[in-house]
């Protein structure tokens, strides 16, 4: 939150599909000048979700609120309000750029007398000038991408629902979206869905995690990566005296904690746990202070996954006592 | 109003950007003239009369073709999700599409007055009687292609739409021979009154019909109000 009214407000939201639920009674609310992260794995019911935020579907239960107009009675008098990039951009491939923006930007009301300006930024924003007078399938799937996302950005909506929109660009184009998902988040409410974590952490000030359609967390990108930071980890299969092995383990440049269990009761064989900085080498430098005066079966490094953050997550609920 | 416009020009676009358009037209055309040259080599006749019954028979086939992308190819290519997330009422989708097909239809109709050429050259034609029948043909298509919209937006395979559309069309205009195992006189009555044939019938003789314009009026609104229904209950 960050003072501003909510643009986007989900209250209790359900979503059934016959006898199967996809999506358990979700509530958050994203403000003008924010953009939200909106990050799970495949099947964890992000497009679900944002499909109700833009009126394709309903919800079953529960409320959704677009720029004040509830989704499920008035999601005419919304949809002005919203750019919306689906999973896989809506394109109508035997139409060319040009046409096709055109036909965008009259549906979503820009005059005739503005359309000119109105492309020439979109096309700006996008880089899609040298690809304005082509006709869409010919066009490579960076590209589709990005012609998706300017169609979203005609009409300058108050609300921008993008989902998964750097799928398929190479890194450049990554880096040019996000900076214009960024300058227009500046102002207005984006949602923005992905699986990437570090997408979430760069360009969002709050990440929303789903999973299996339960909302685990509302966060900031500093406790995702707090979060993120908790699941370095370096598992090791080791036989050694149990203080002297901790002494050892500790004593490394990065090893911050240690947990230790026993394989078998009056065995001095352990599976440890060290948690561990995010930097390079730190398993070879554990590997070297103990590998000699102990015998080391085993070691690895856990690097920090989605689904070991959601782990982390849902562990830190299951602790606190709320979990999902 | 300019939405709807907006909808009625992409959906025009799309017939012409496609060979499907020019595929269908040349068809149309090429079965015309042959239809139109048999007739009247054969009967000696200056009349459209048998020409316009055959091109109703060639509507039967040529609609499904016309109809079945309507909606199917949205499905299919995803951009039903944009159509219903933009500031479009179902309405508006529905009749943008409907208008954009019906002109497509228009065109072949236009393309067909080349055969009134040598009937208007070397005969005296009955000019109202041509206009009726055009009138018939034109009303024909449209309701063919308000049922082949309905079909097409039941599903998302374009091949199936027209199978469906193709069914529907021969039923409606075959029922009409279910008259003669009928001994009720009510159900002779209602099949009589189902039959596209019947009523098409009336306007290639010259006969323009206030029930008949009604009938093909009426089936394209319900067709057109379940298109728009079935869109808003998918949400």
């Amino acid at each position: 939150m960050n003072g501003q009214p909510a643009v986007i407000v989900l209250q209790s939201v359900s979503k059934r599909y016959g006898s199967t639920t996809v999506l358990h009674d979700l509530s958050f609310t994203v403000s003008d000048g924010e953009i939200l992260g909106f990050l799970g794995p495949n099947g964890a019911g992000k497009t679900t979700s944002m499909r109700m935020m833009a009126g394709y579907t309903a919800a079953t239960s529960g409320r959704v609120l677009v720029a004040g107009h509830d989704m499920a009675t008035d999601s005419a008098a919304a949809a002005p309000h919203i750019g919306y990039l689906p999973e896989r951009p809506p394109l109508y491939e035997t139409l060319d750029v040009a046409a096709y923006l055109r036909f965008v930007a009259t549906v979503k009301g820009v005059s005739r007398a503005a359309l000119p300006a109105e492309l020439d930024r979109v096309t700006a924003a996008c880089r899609l000038e040298a690809v304005f007078r082509r006709e869409i399938y010919k066009l490579s799937k960076g590209y589709r991408q990005r012609v998706g996302l300017a169609q979203a950005l005609l009409g300058q909506p108050r609300v921008l629902l993008l989902d998964e929109p750097t799928a398929g660009l190479d890194p450049g184009q990554i880096h040019e979206t996000r900076e214009v998902i960024r300058a227009f988040g500046e102002h207005h409410a984006v949602v923005l869905s992905t699986h990437i974590l570090a997408e979430a952490t760069l360009i969002c000030r709050r990440v929303a995690i789903i999973n299996h359609g339960r909302l685990l967390a509302v966060d900031s990108p500093a406790g995702l990566q707090r979060a993120m930071e908790q699941t370095n980890v370096v598992l090791l299969e080791i036989e050694a005296p149990a203080a002297d092995l901790r002494a050892a383990l500790l004593a490394v440049d990065g090893v911050h904690d240690v947990a230790m269990r026993p394989m078998a009761a009056g065995h001095d064989r352990f599976i440890v746990e060290c948690q561990v900085d995010d930097k390079d080498g730190i398993e070879a430098a554990i590997a070297r202070a103990v590998a000699r005066p102990f015998r080391l079966f085993r070691l690895e490094r856990r690097q920090p996954t989605l689904e070991n953050v959601f782990l982390r997550y849902v562990s830190d609920a299951a602790r606190l006592g709320h979990a999902a | 109003m300019t939405r709807l416009l907006a909808v009625y020009r992409n959906e025009l676009a799309a017939y012409f950007r496609s060979p499907i358009a020019y595929f269908v037209v040349a068809v149309f055309l090429v079965g015309t003239g042959y239809f139109f040259l048999y007739n009247v080599f054969f009967s000696g006749e200056a009349t459209m009369a048998a020409t316009f019954q055959n091109m109703g028979v060639l509507l039967l086939f040529v609609i499904p073709l016309i109809s079945m992308r309507l909606f199917a190819a949205e499905y299919a290519a995803g951009t039903m999700e944009l159509l219903l997330t933009l500031p479009l009422r179902p309405w508006q989708i529905v009749l943008g599409k409907y208008l954009g097909a019906v002109t497509l239809l228009a065109l072949i109709a236009a393309g067909t007055t080349i055969d009134l050429v040598p009937l208007y050259l070397f005969g005296r034609p009955e000019t109202m009687t041509i206009a009726a029948g055009y009138l018939g043909f034109l009303l024909l298509g449209a309701t063919c292609v308000a049922i082949g919209q309905l079909a097409s937006s039941l599903t998302s395979n374009q091949i199936v739409a027209a199978l469906m559309t193709a069914a529907v069309l021969l039923a409606l205009w075959f029922v009409g021979h279910l008259q003669t195992f009928q001994t009720s006189p009510a159900l002779r009555g209602l099949v009589a009154y189902l039959s596209l044939a019947a009523h098409f019938a009336d306007f290639v003789h010259g006969l323009v019909r206030t029930e008949a314009i009604a009938f093909y009026a009426i089936v394209s609104a319900i067709a057109l109000t379940l298109n728009a229904s079935y869109l808003q209950w998918q949400r």
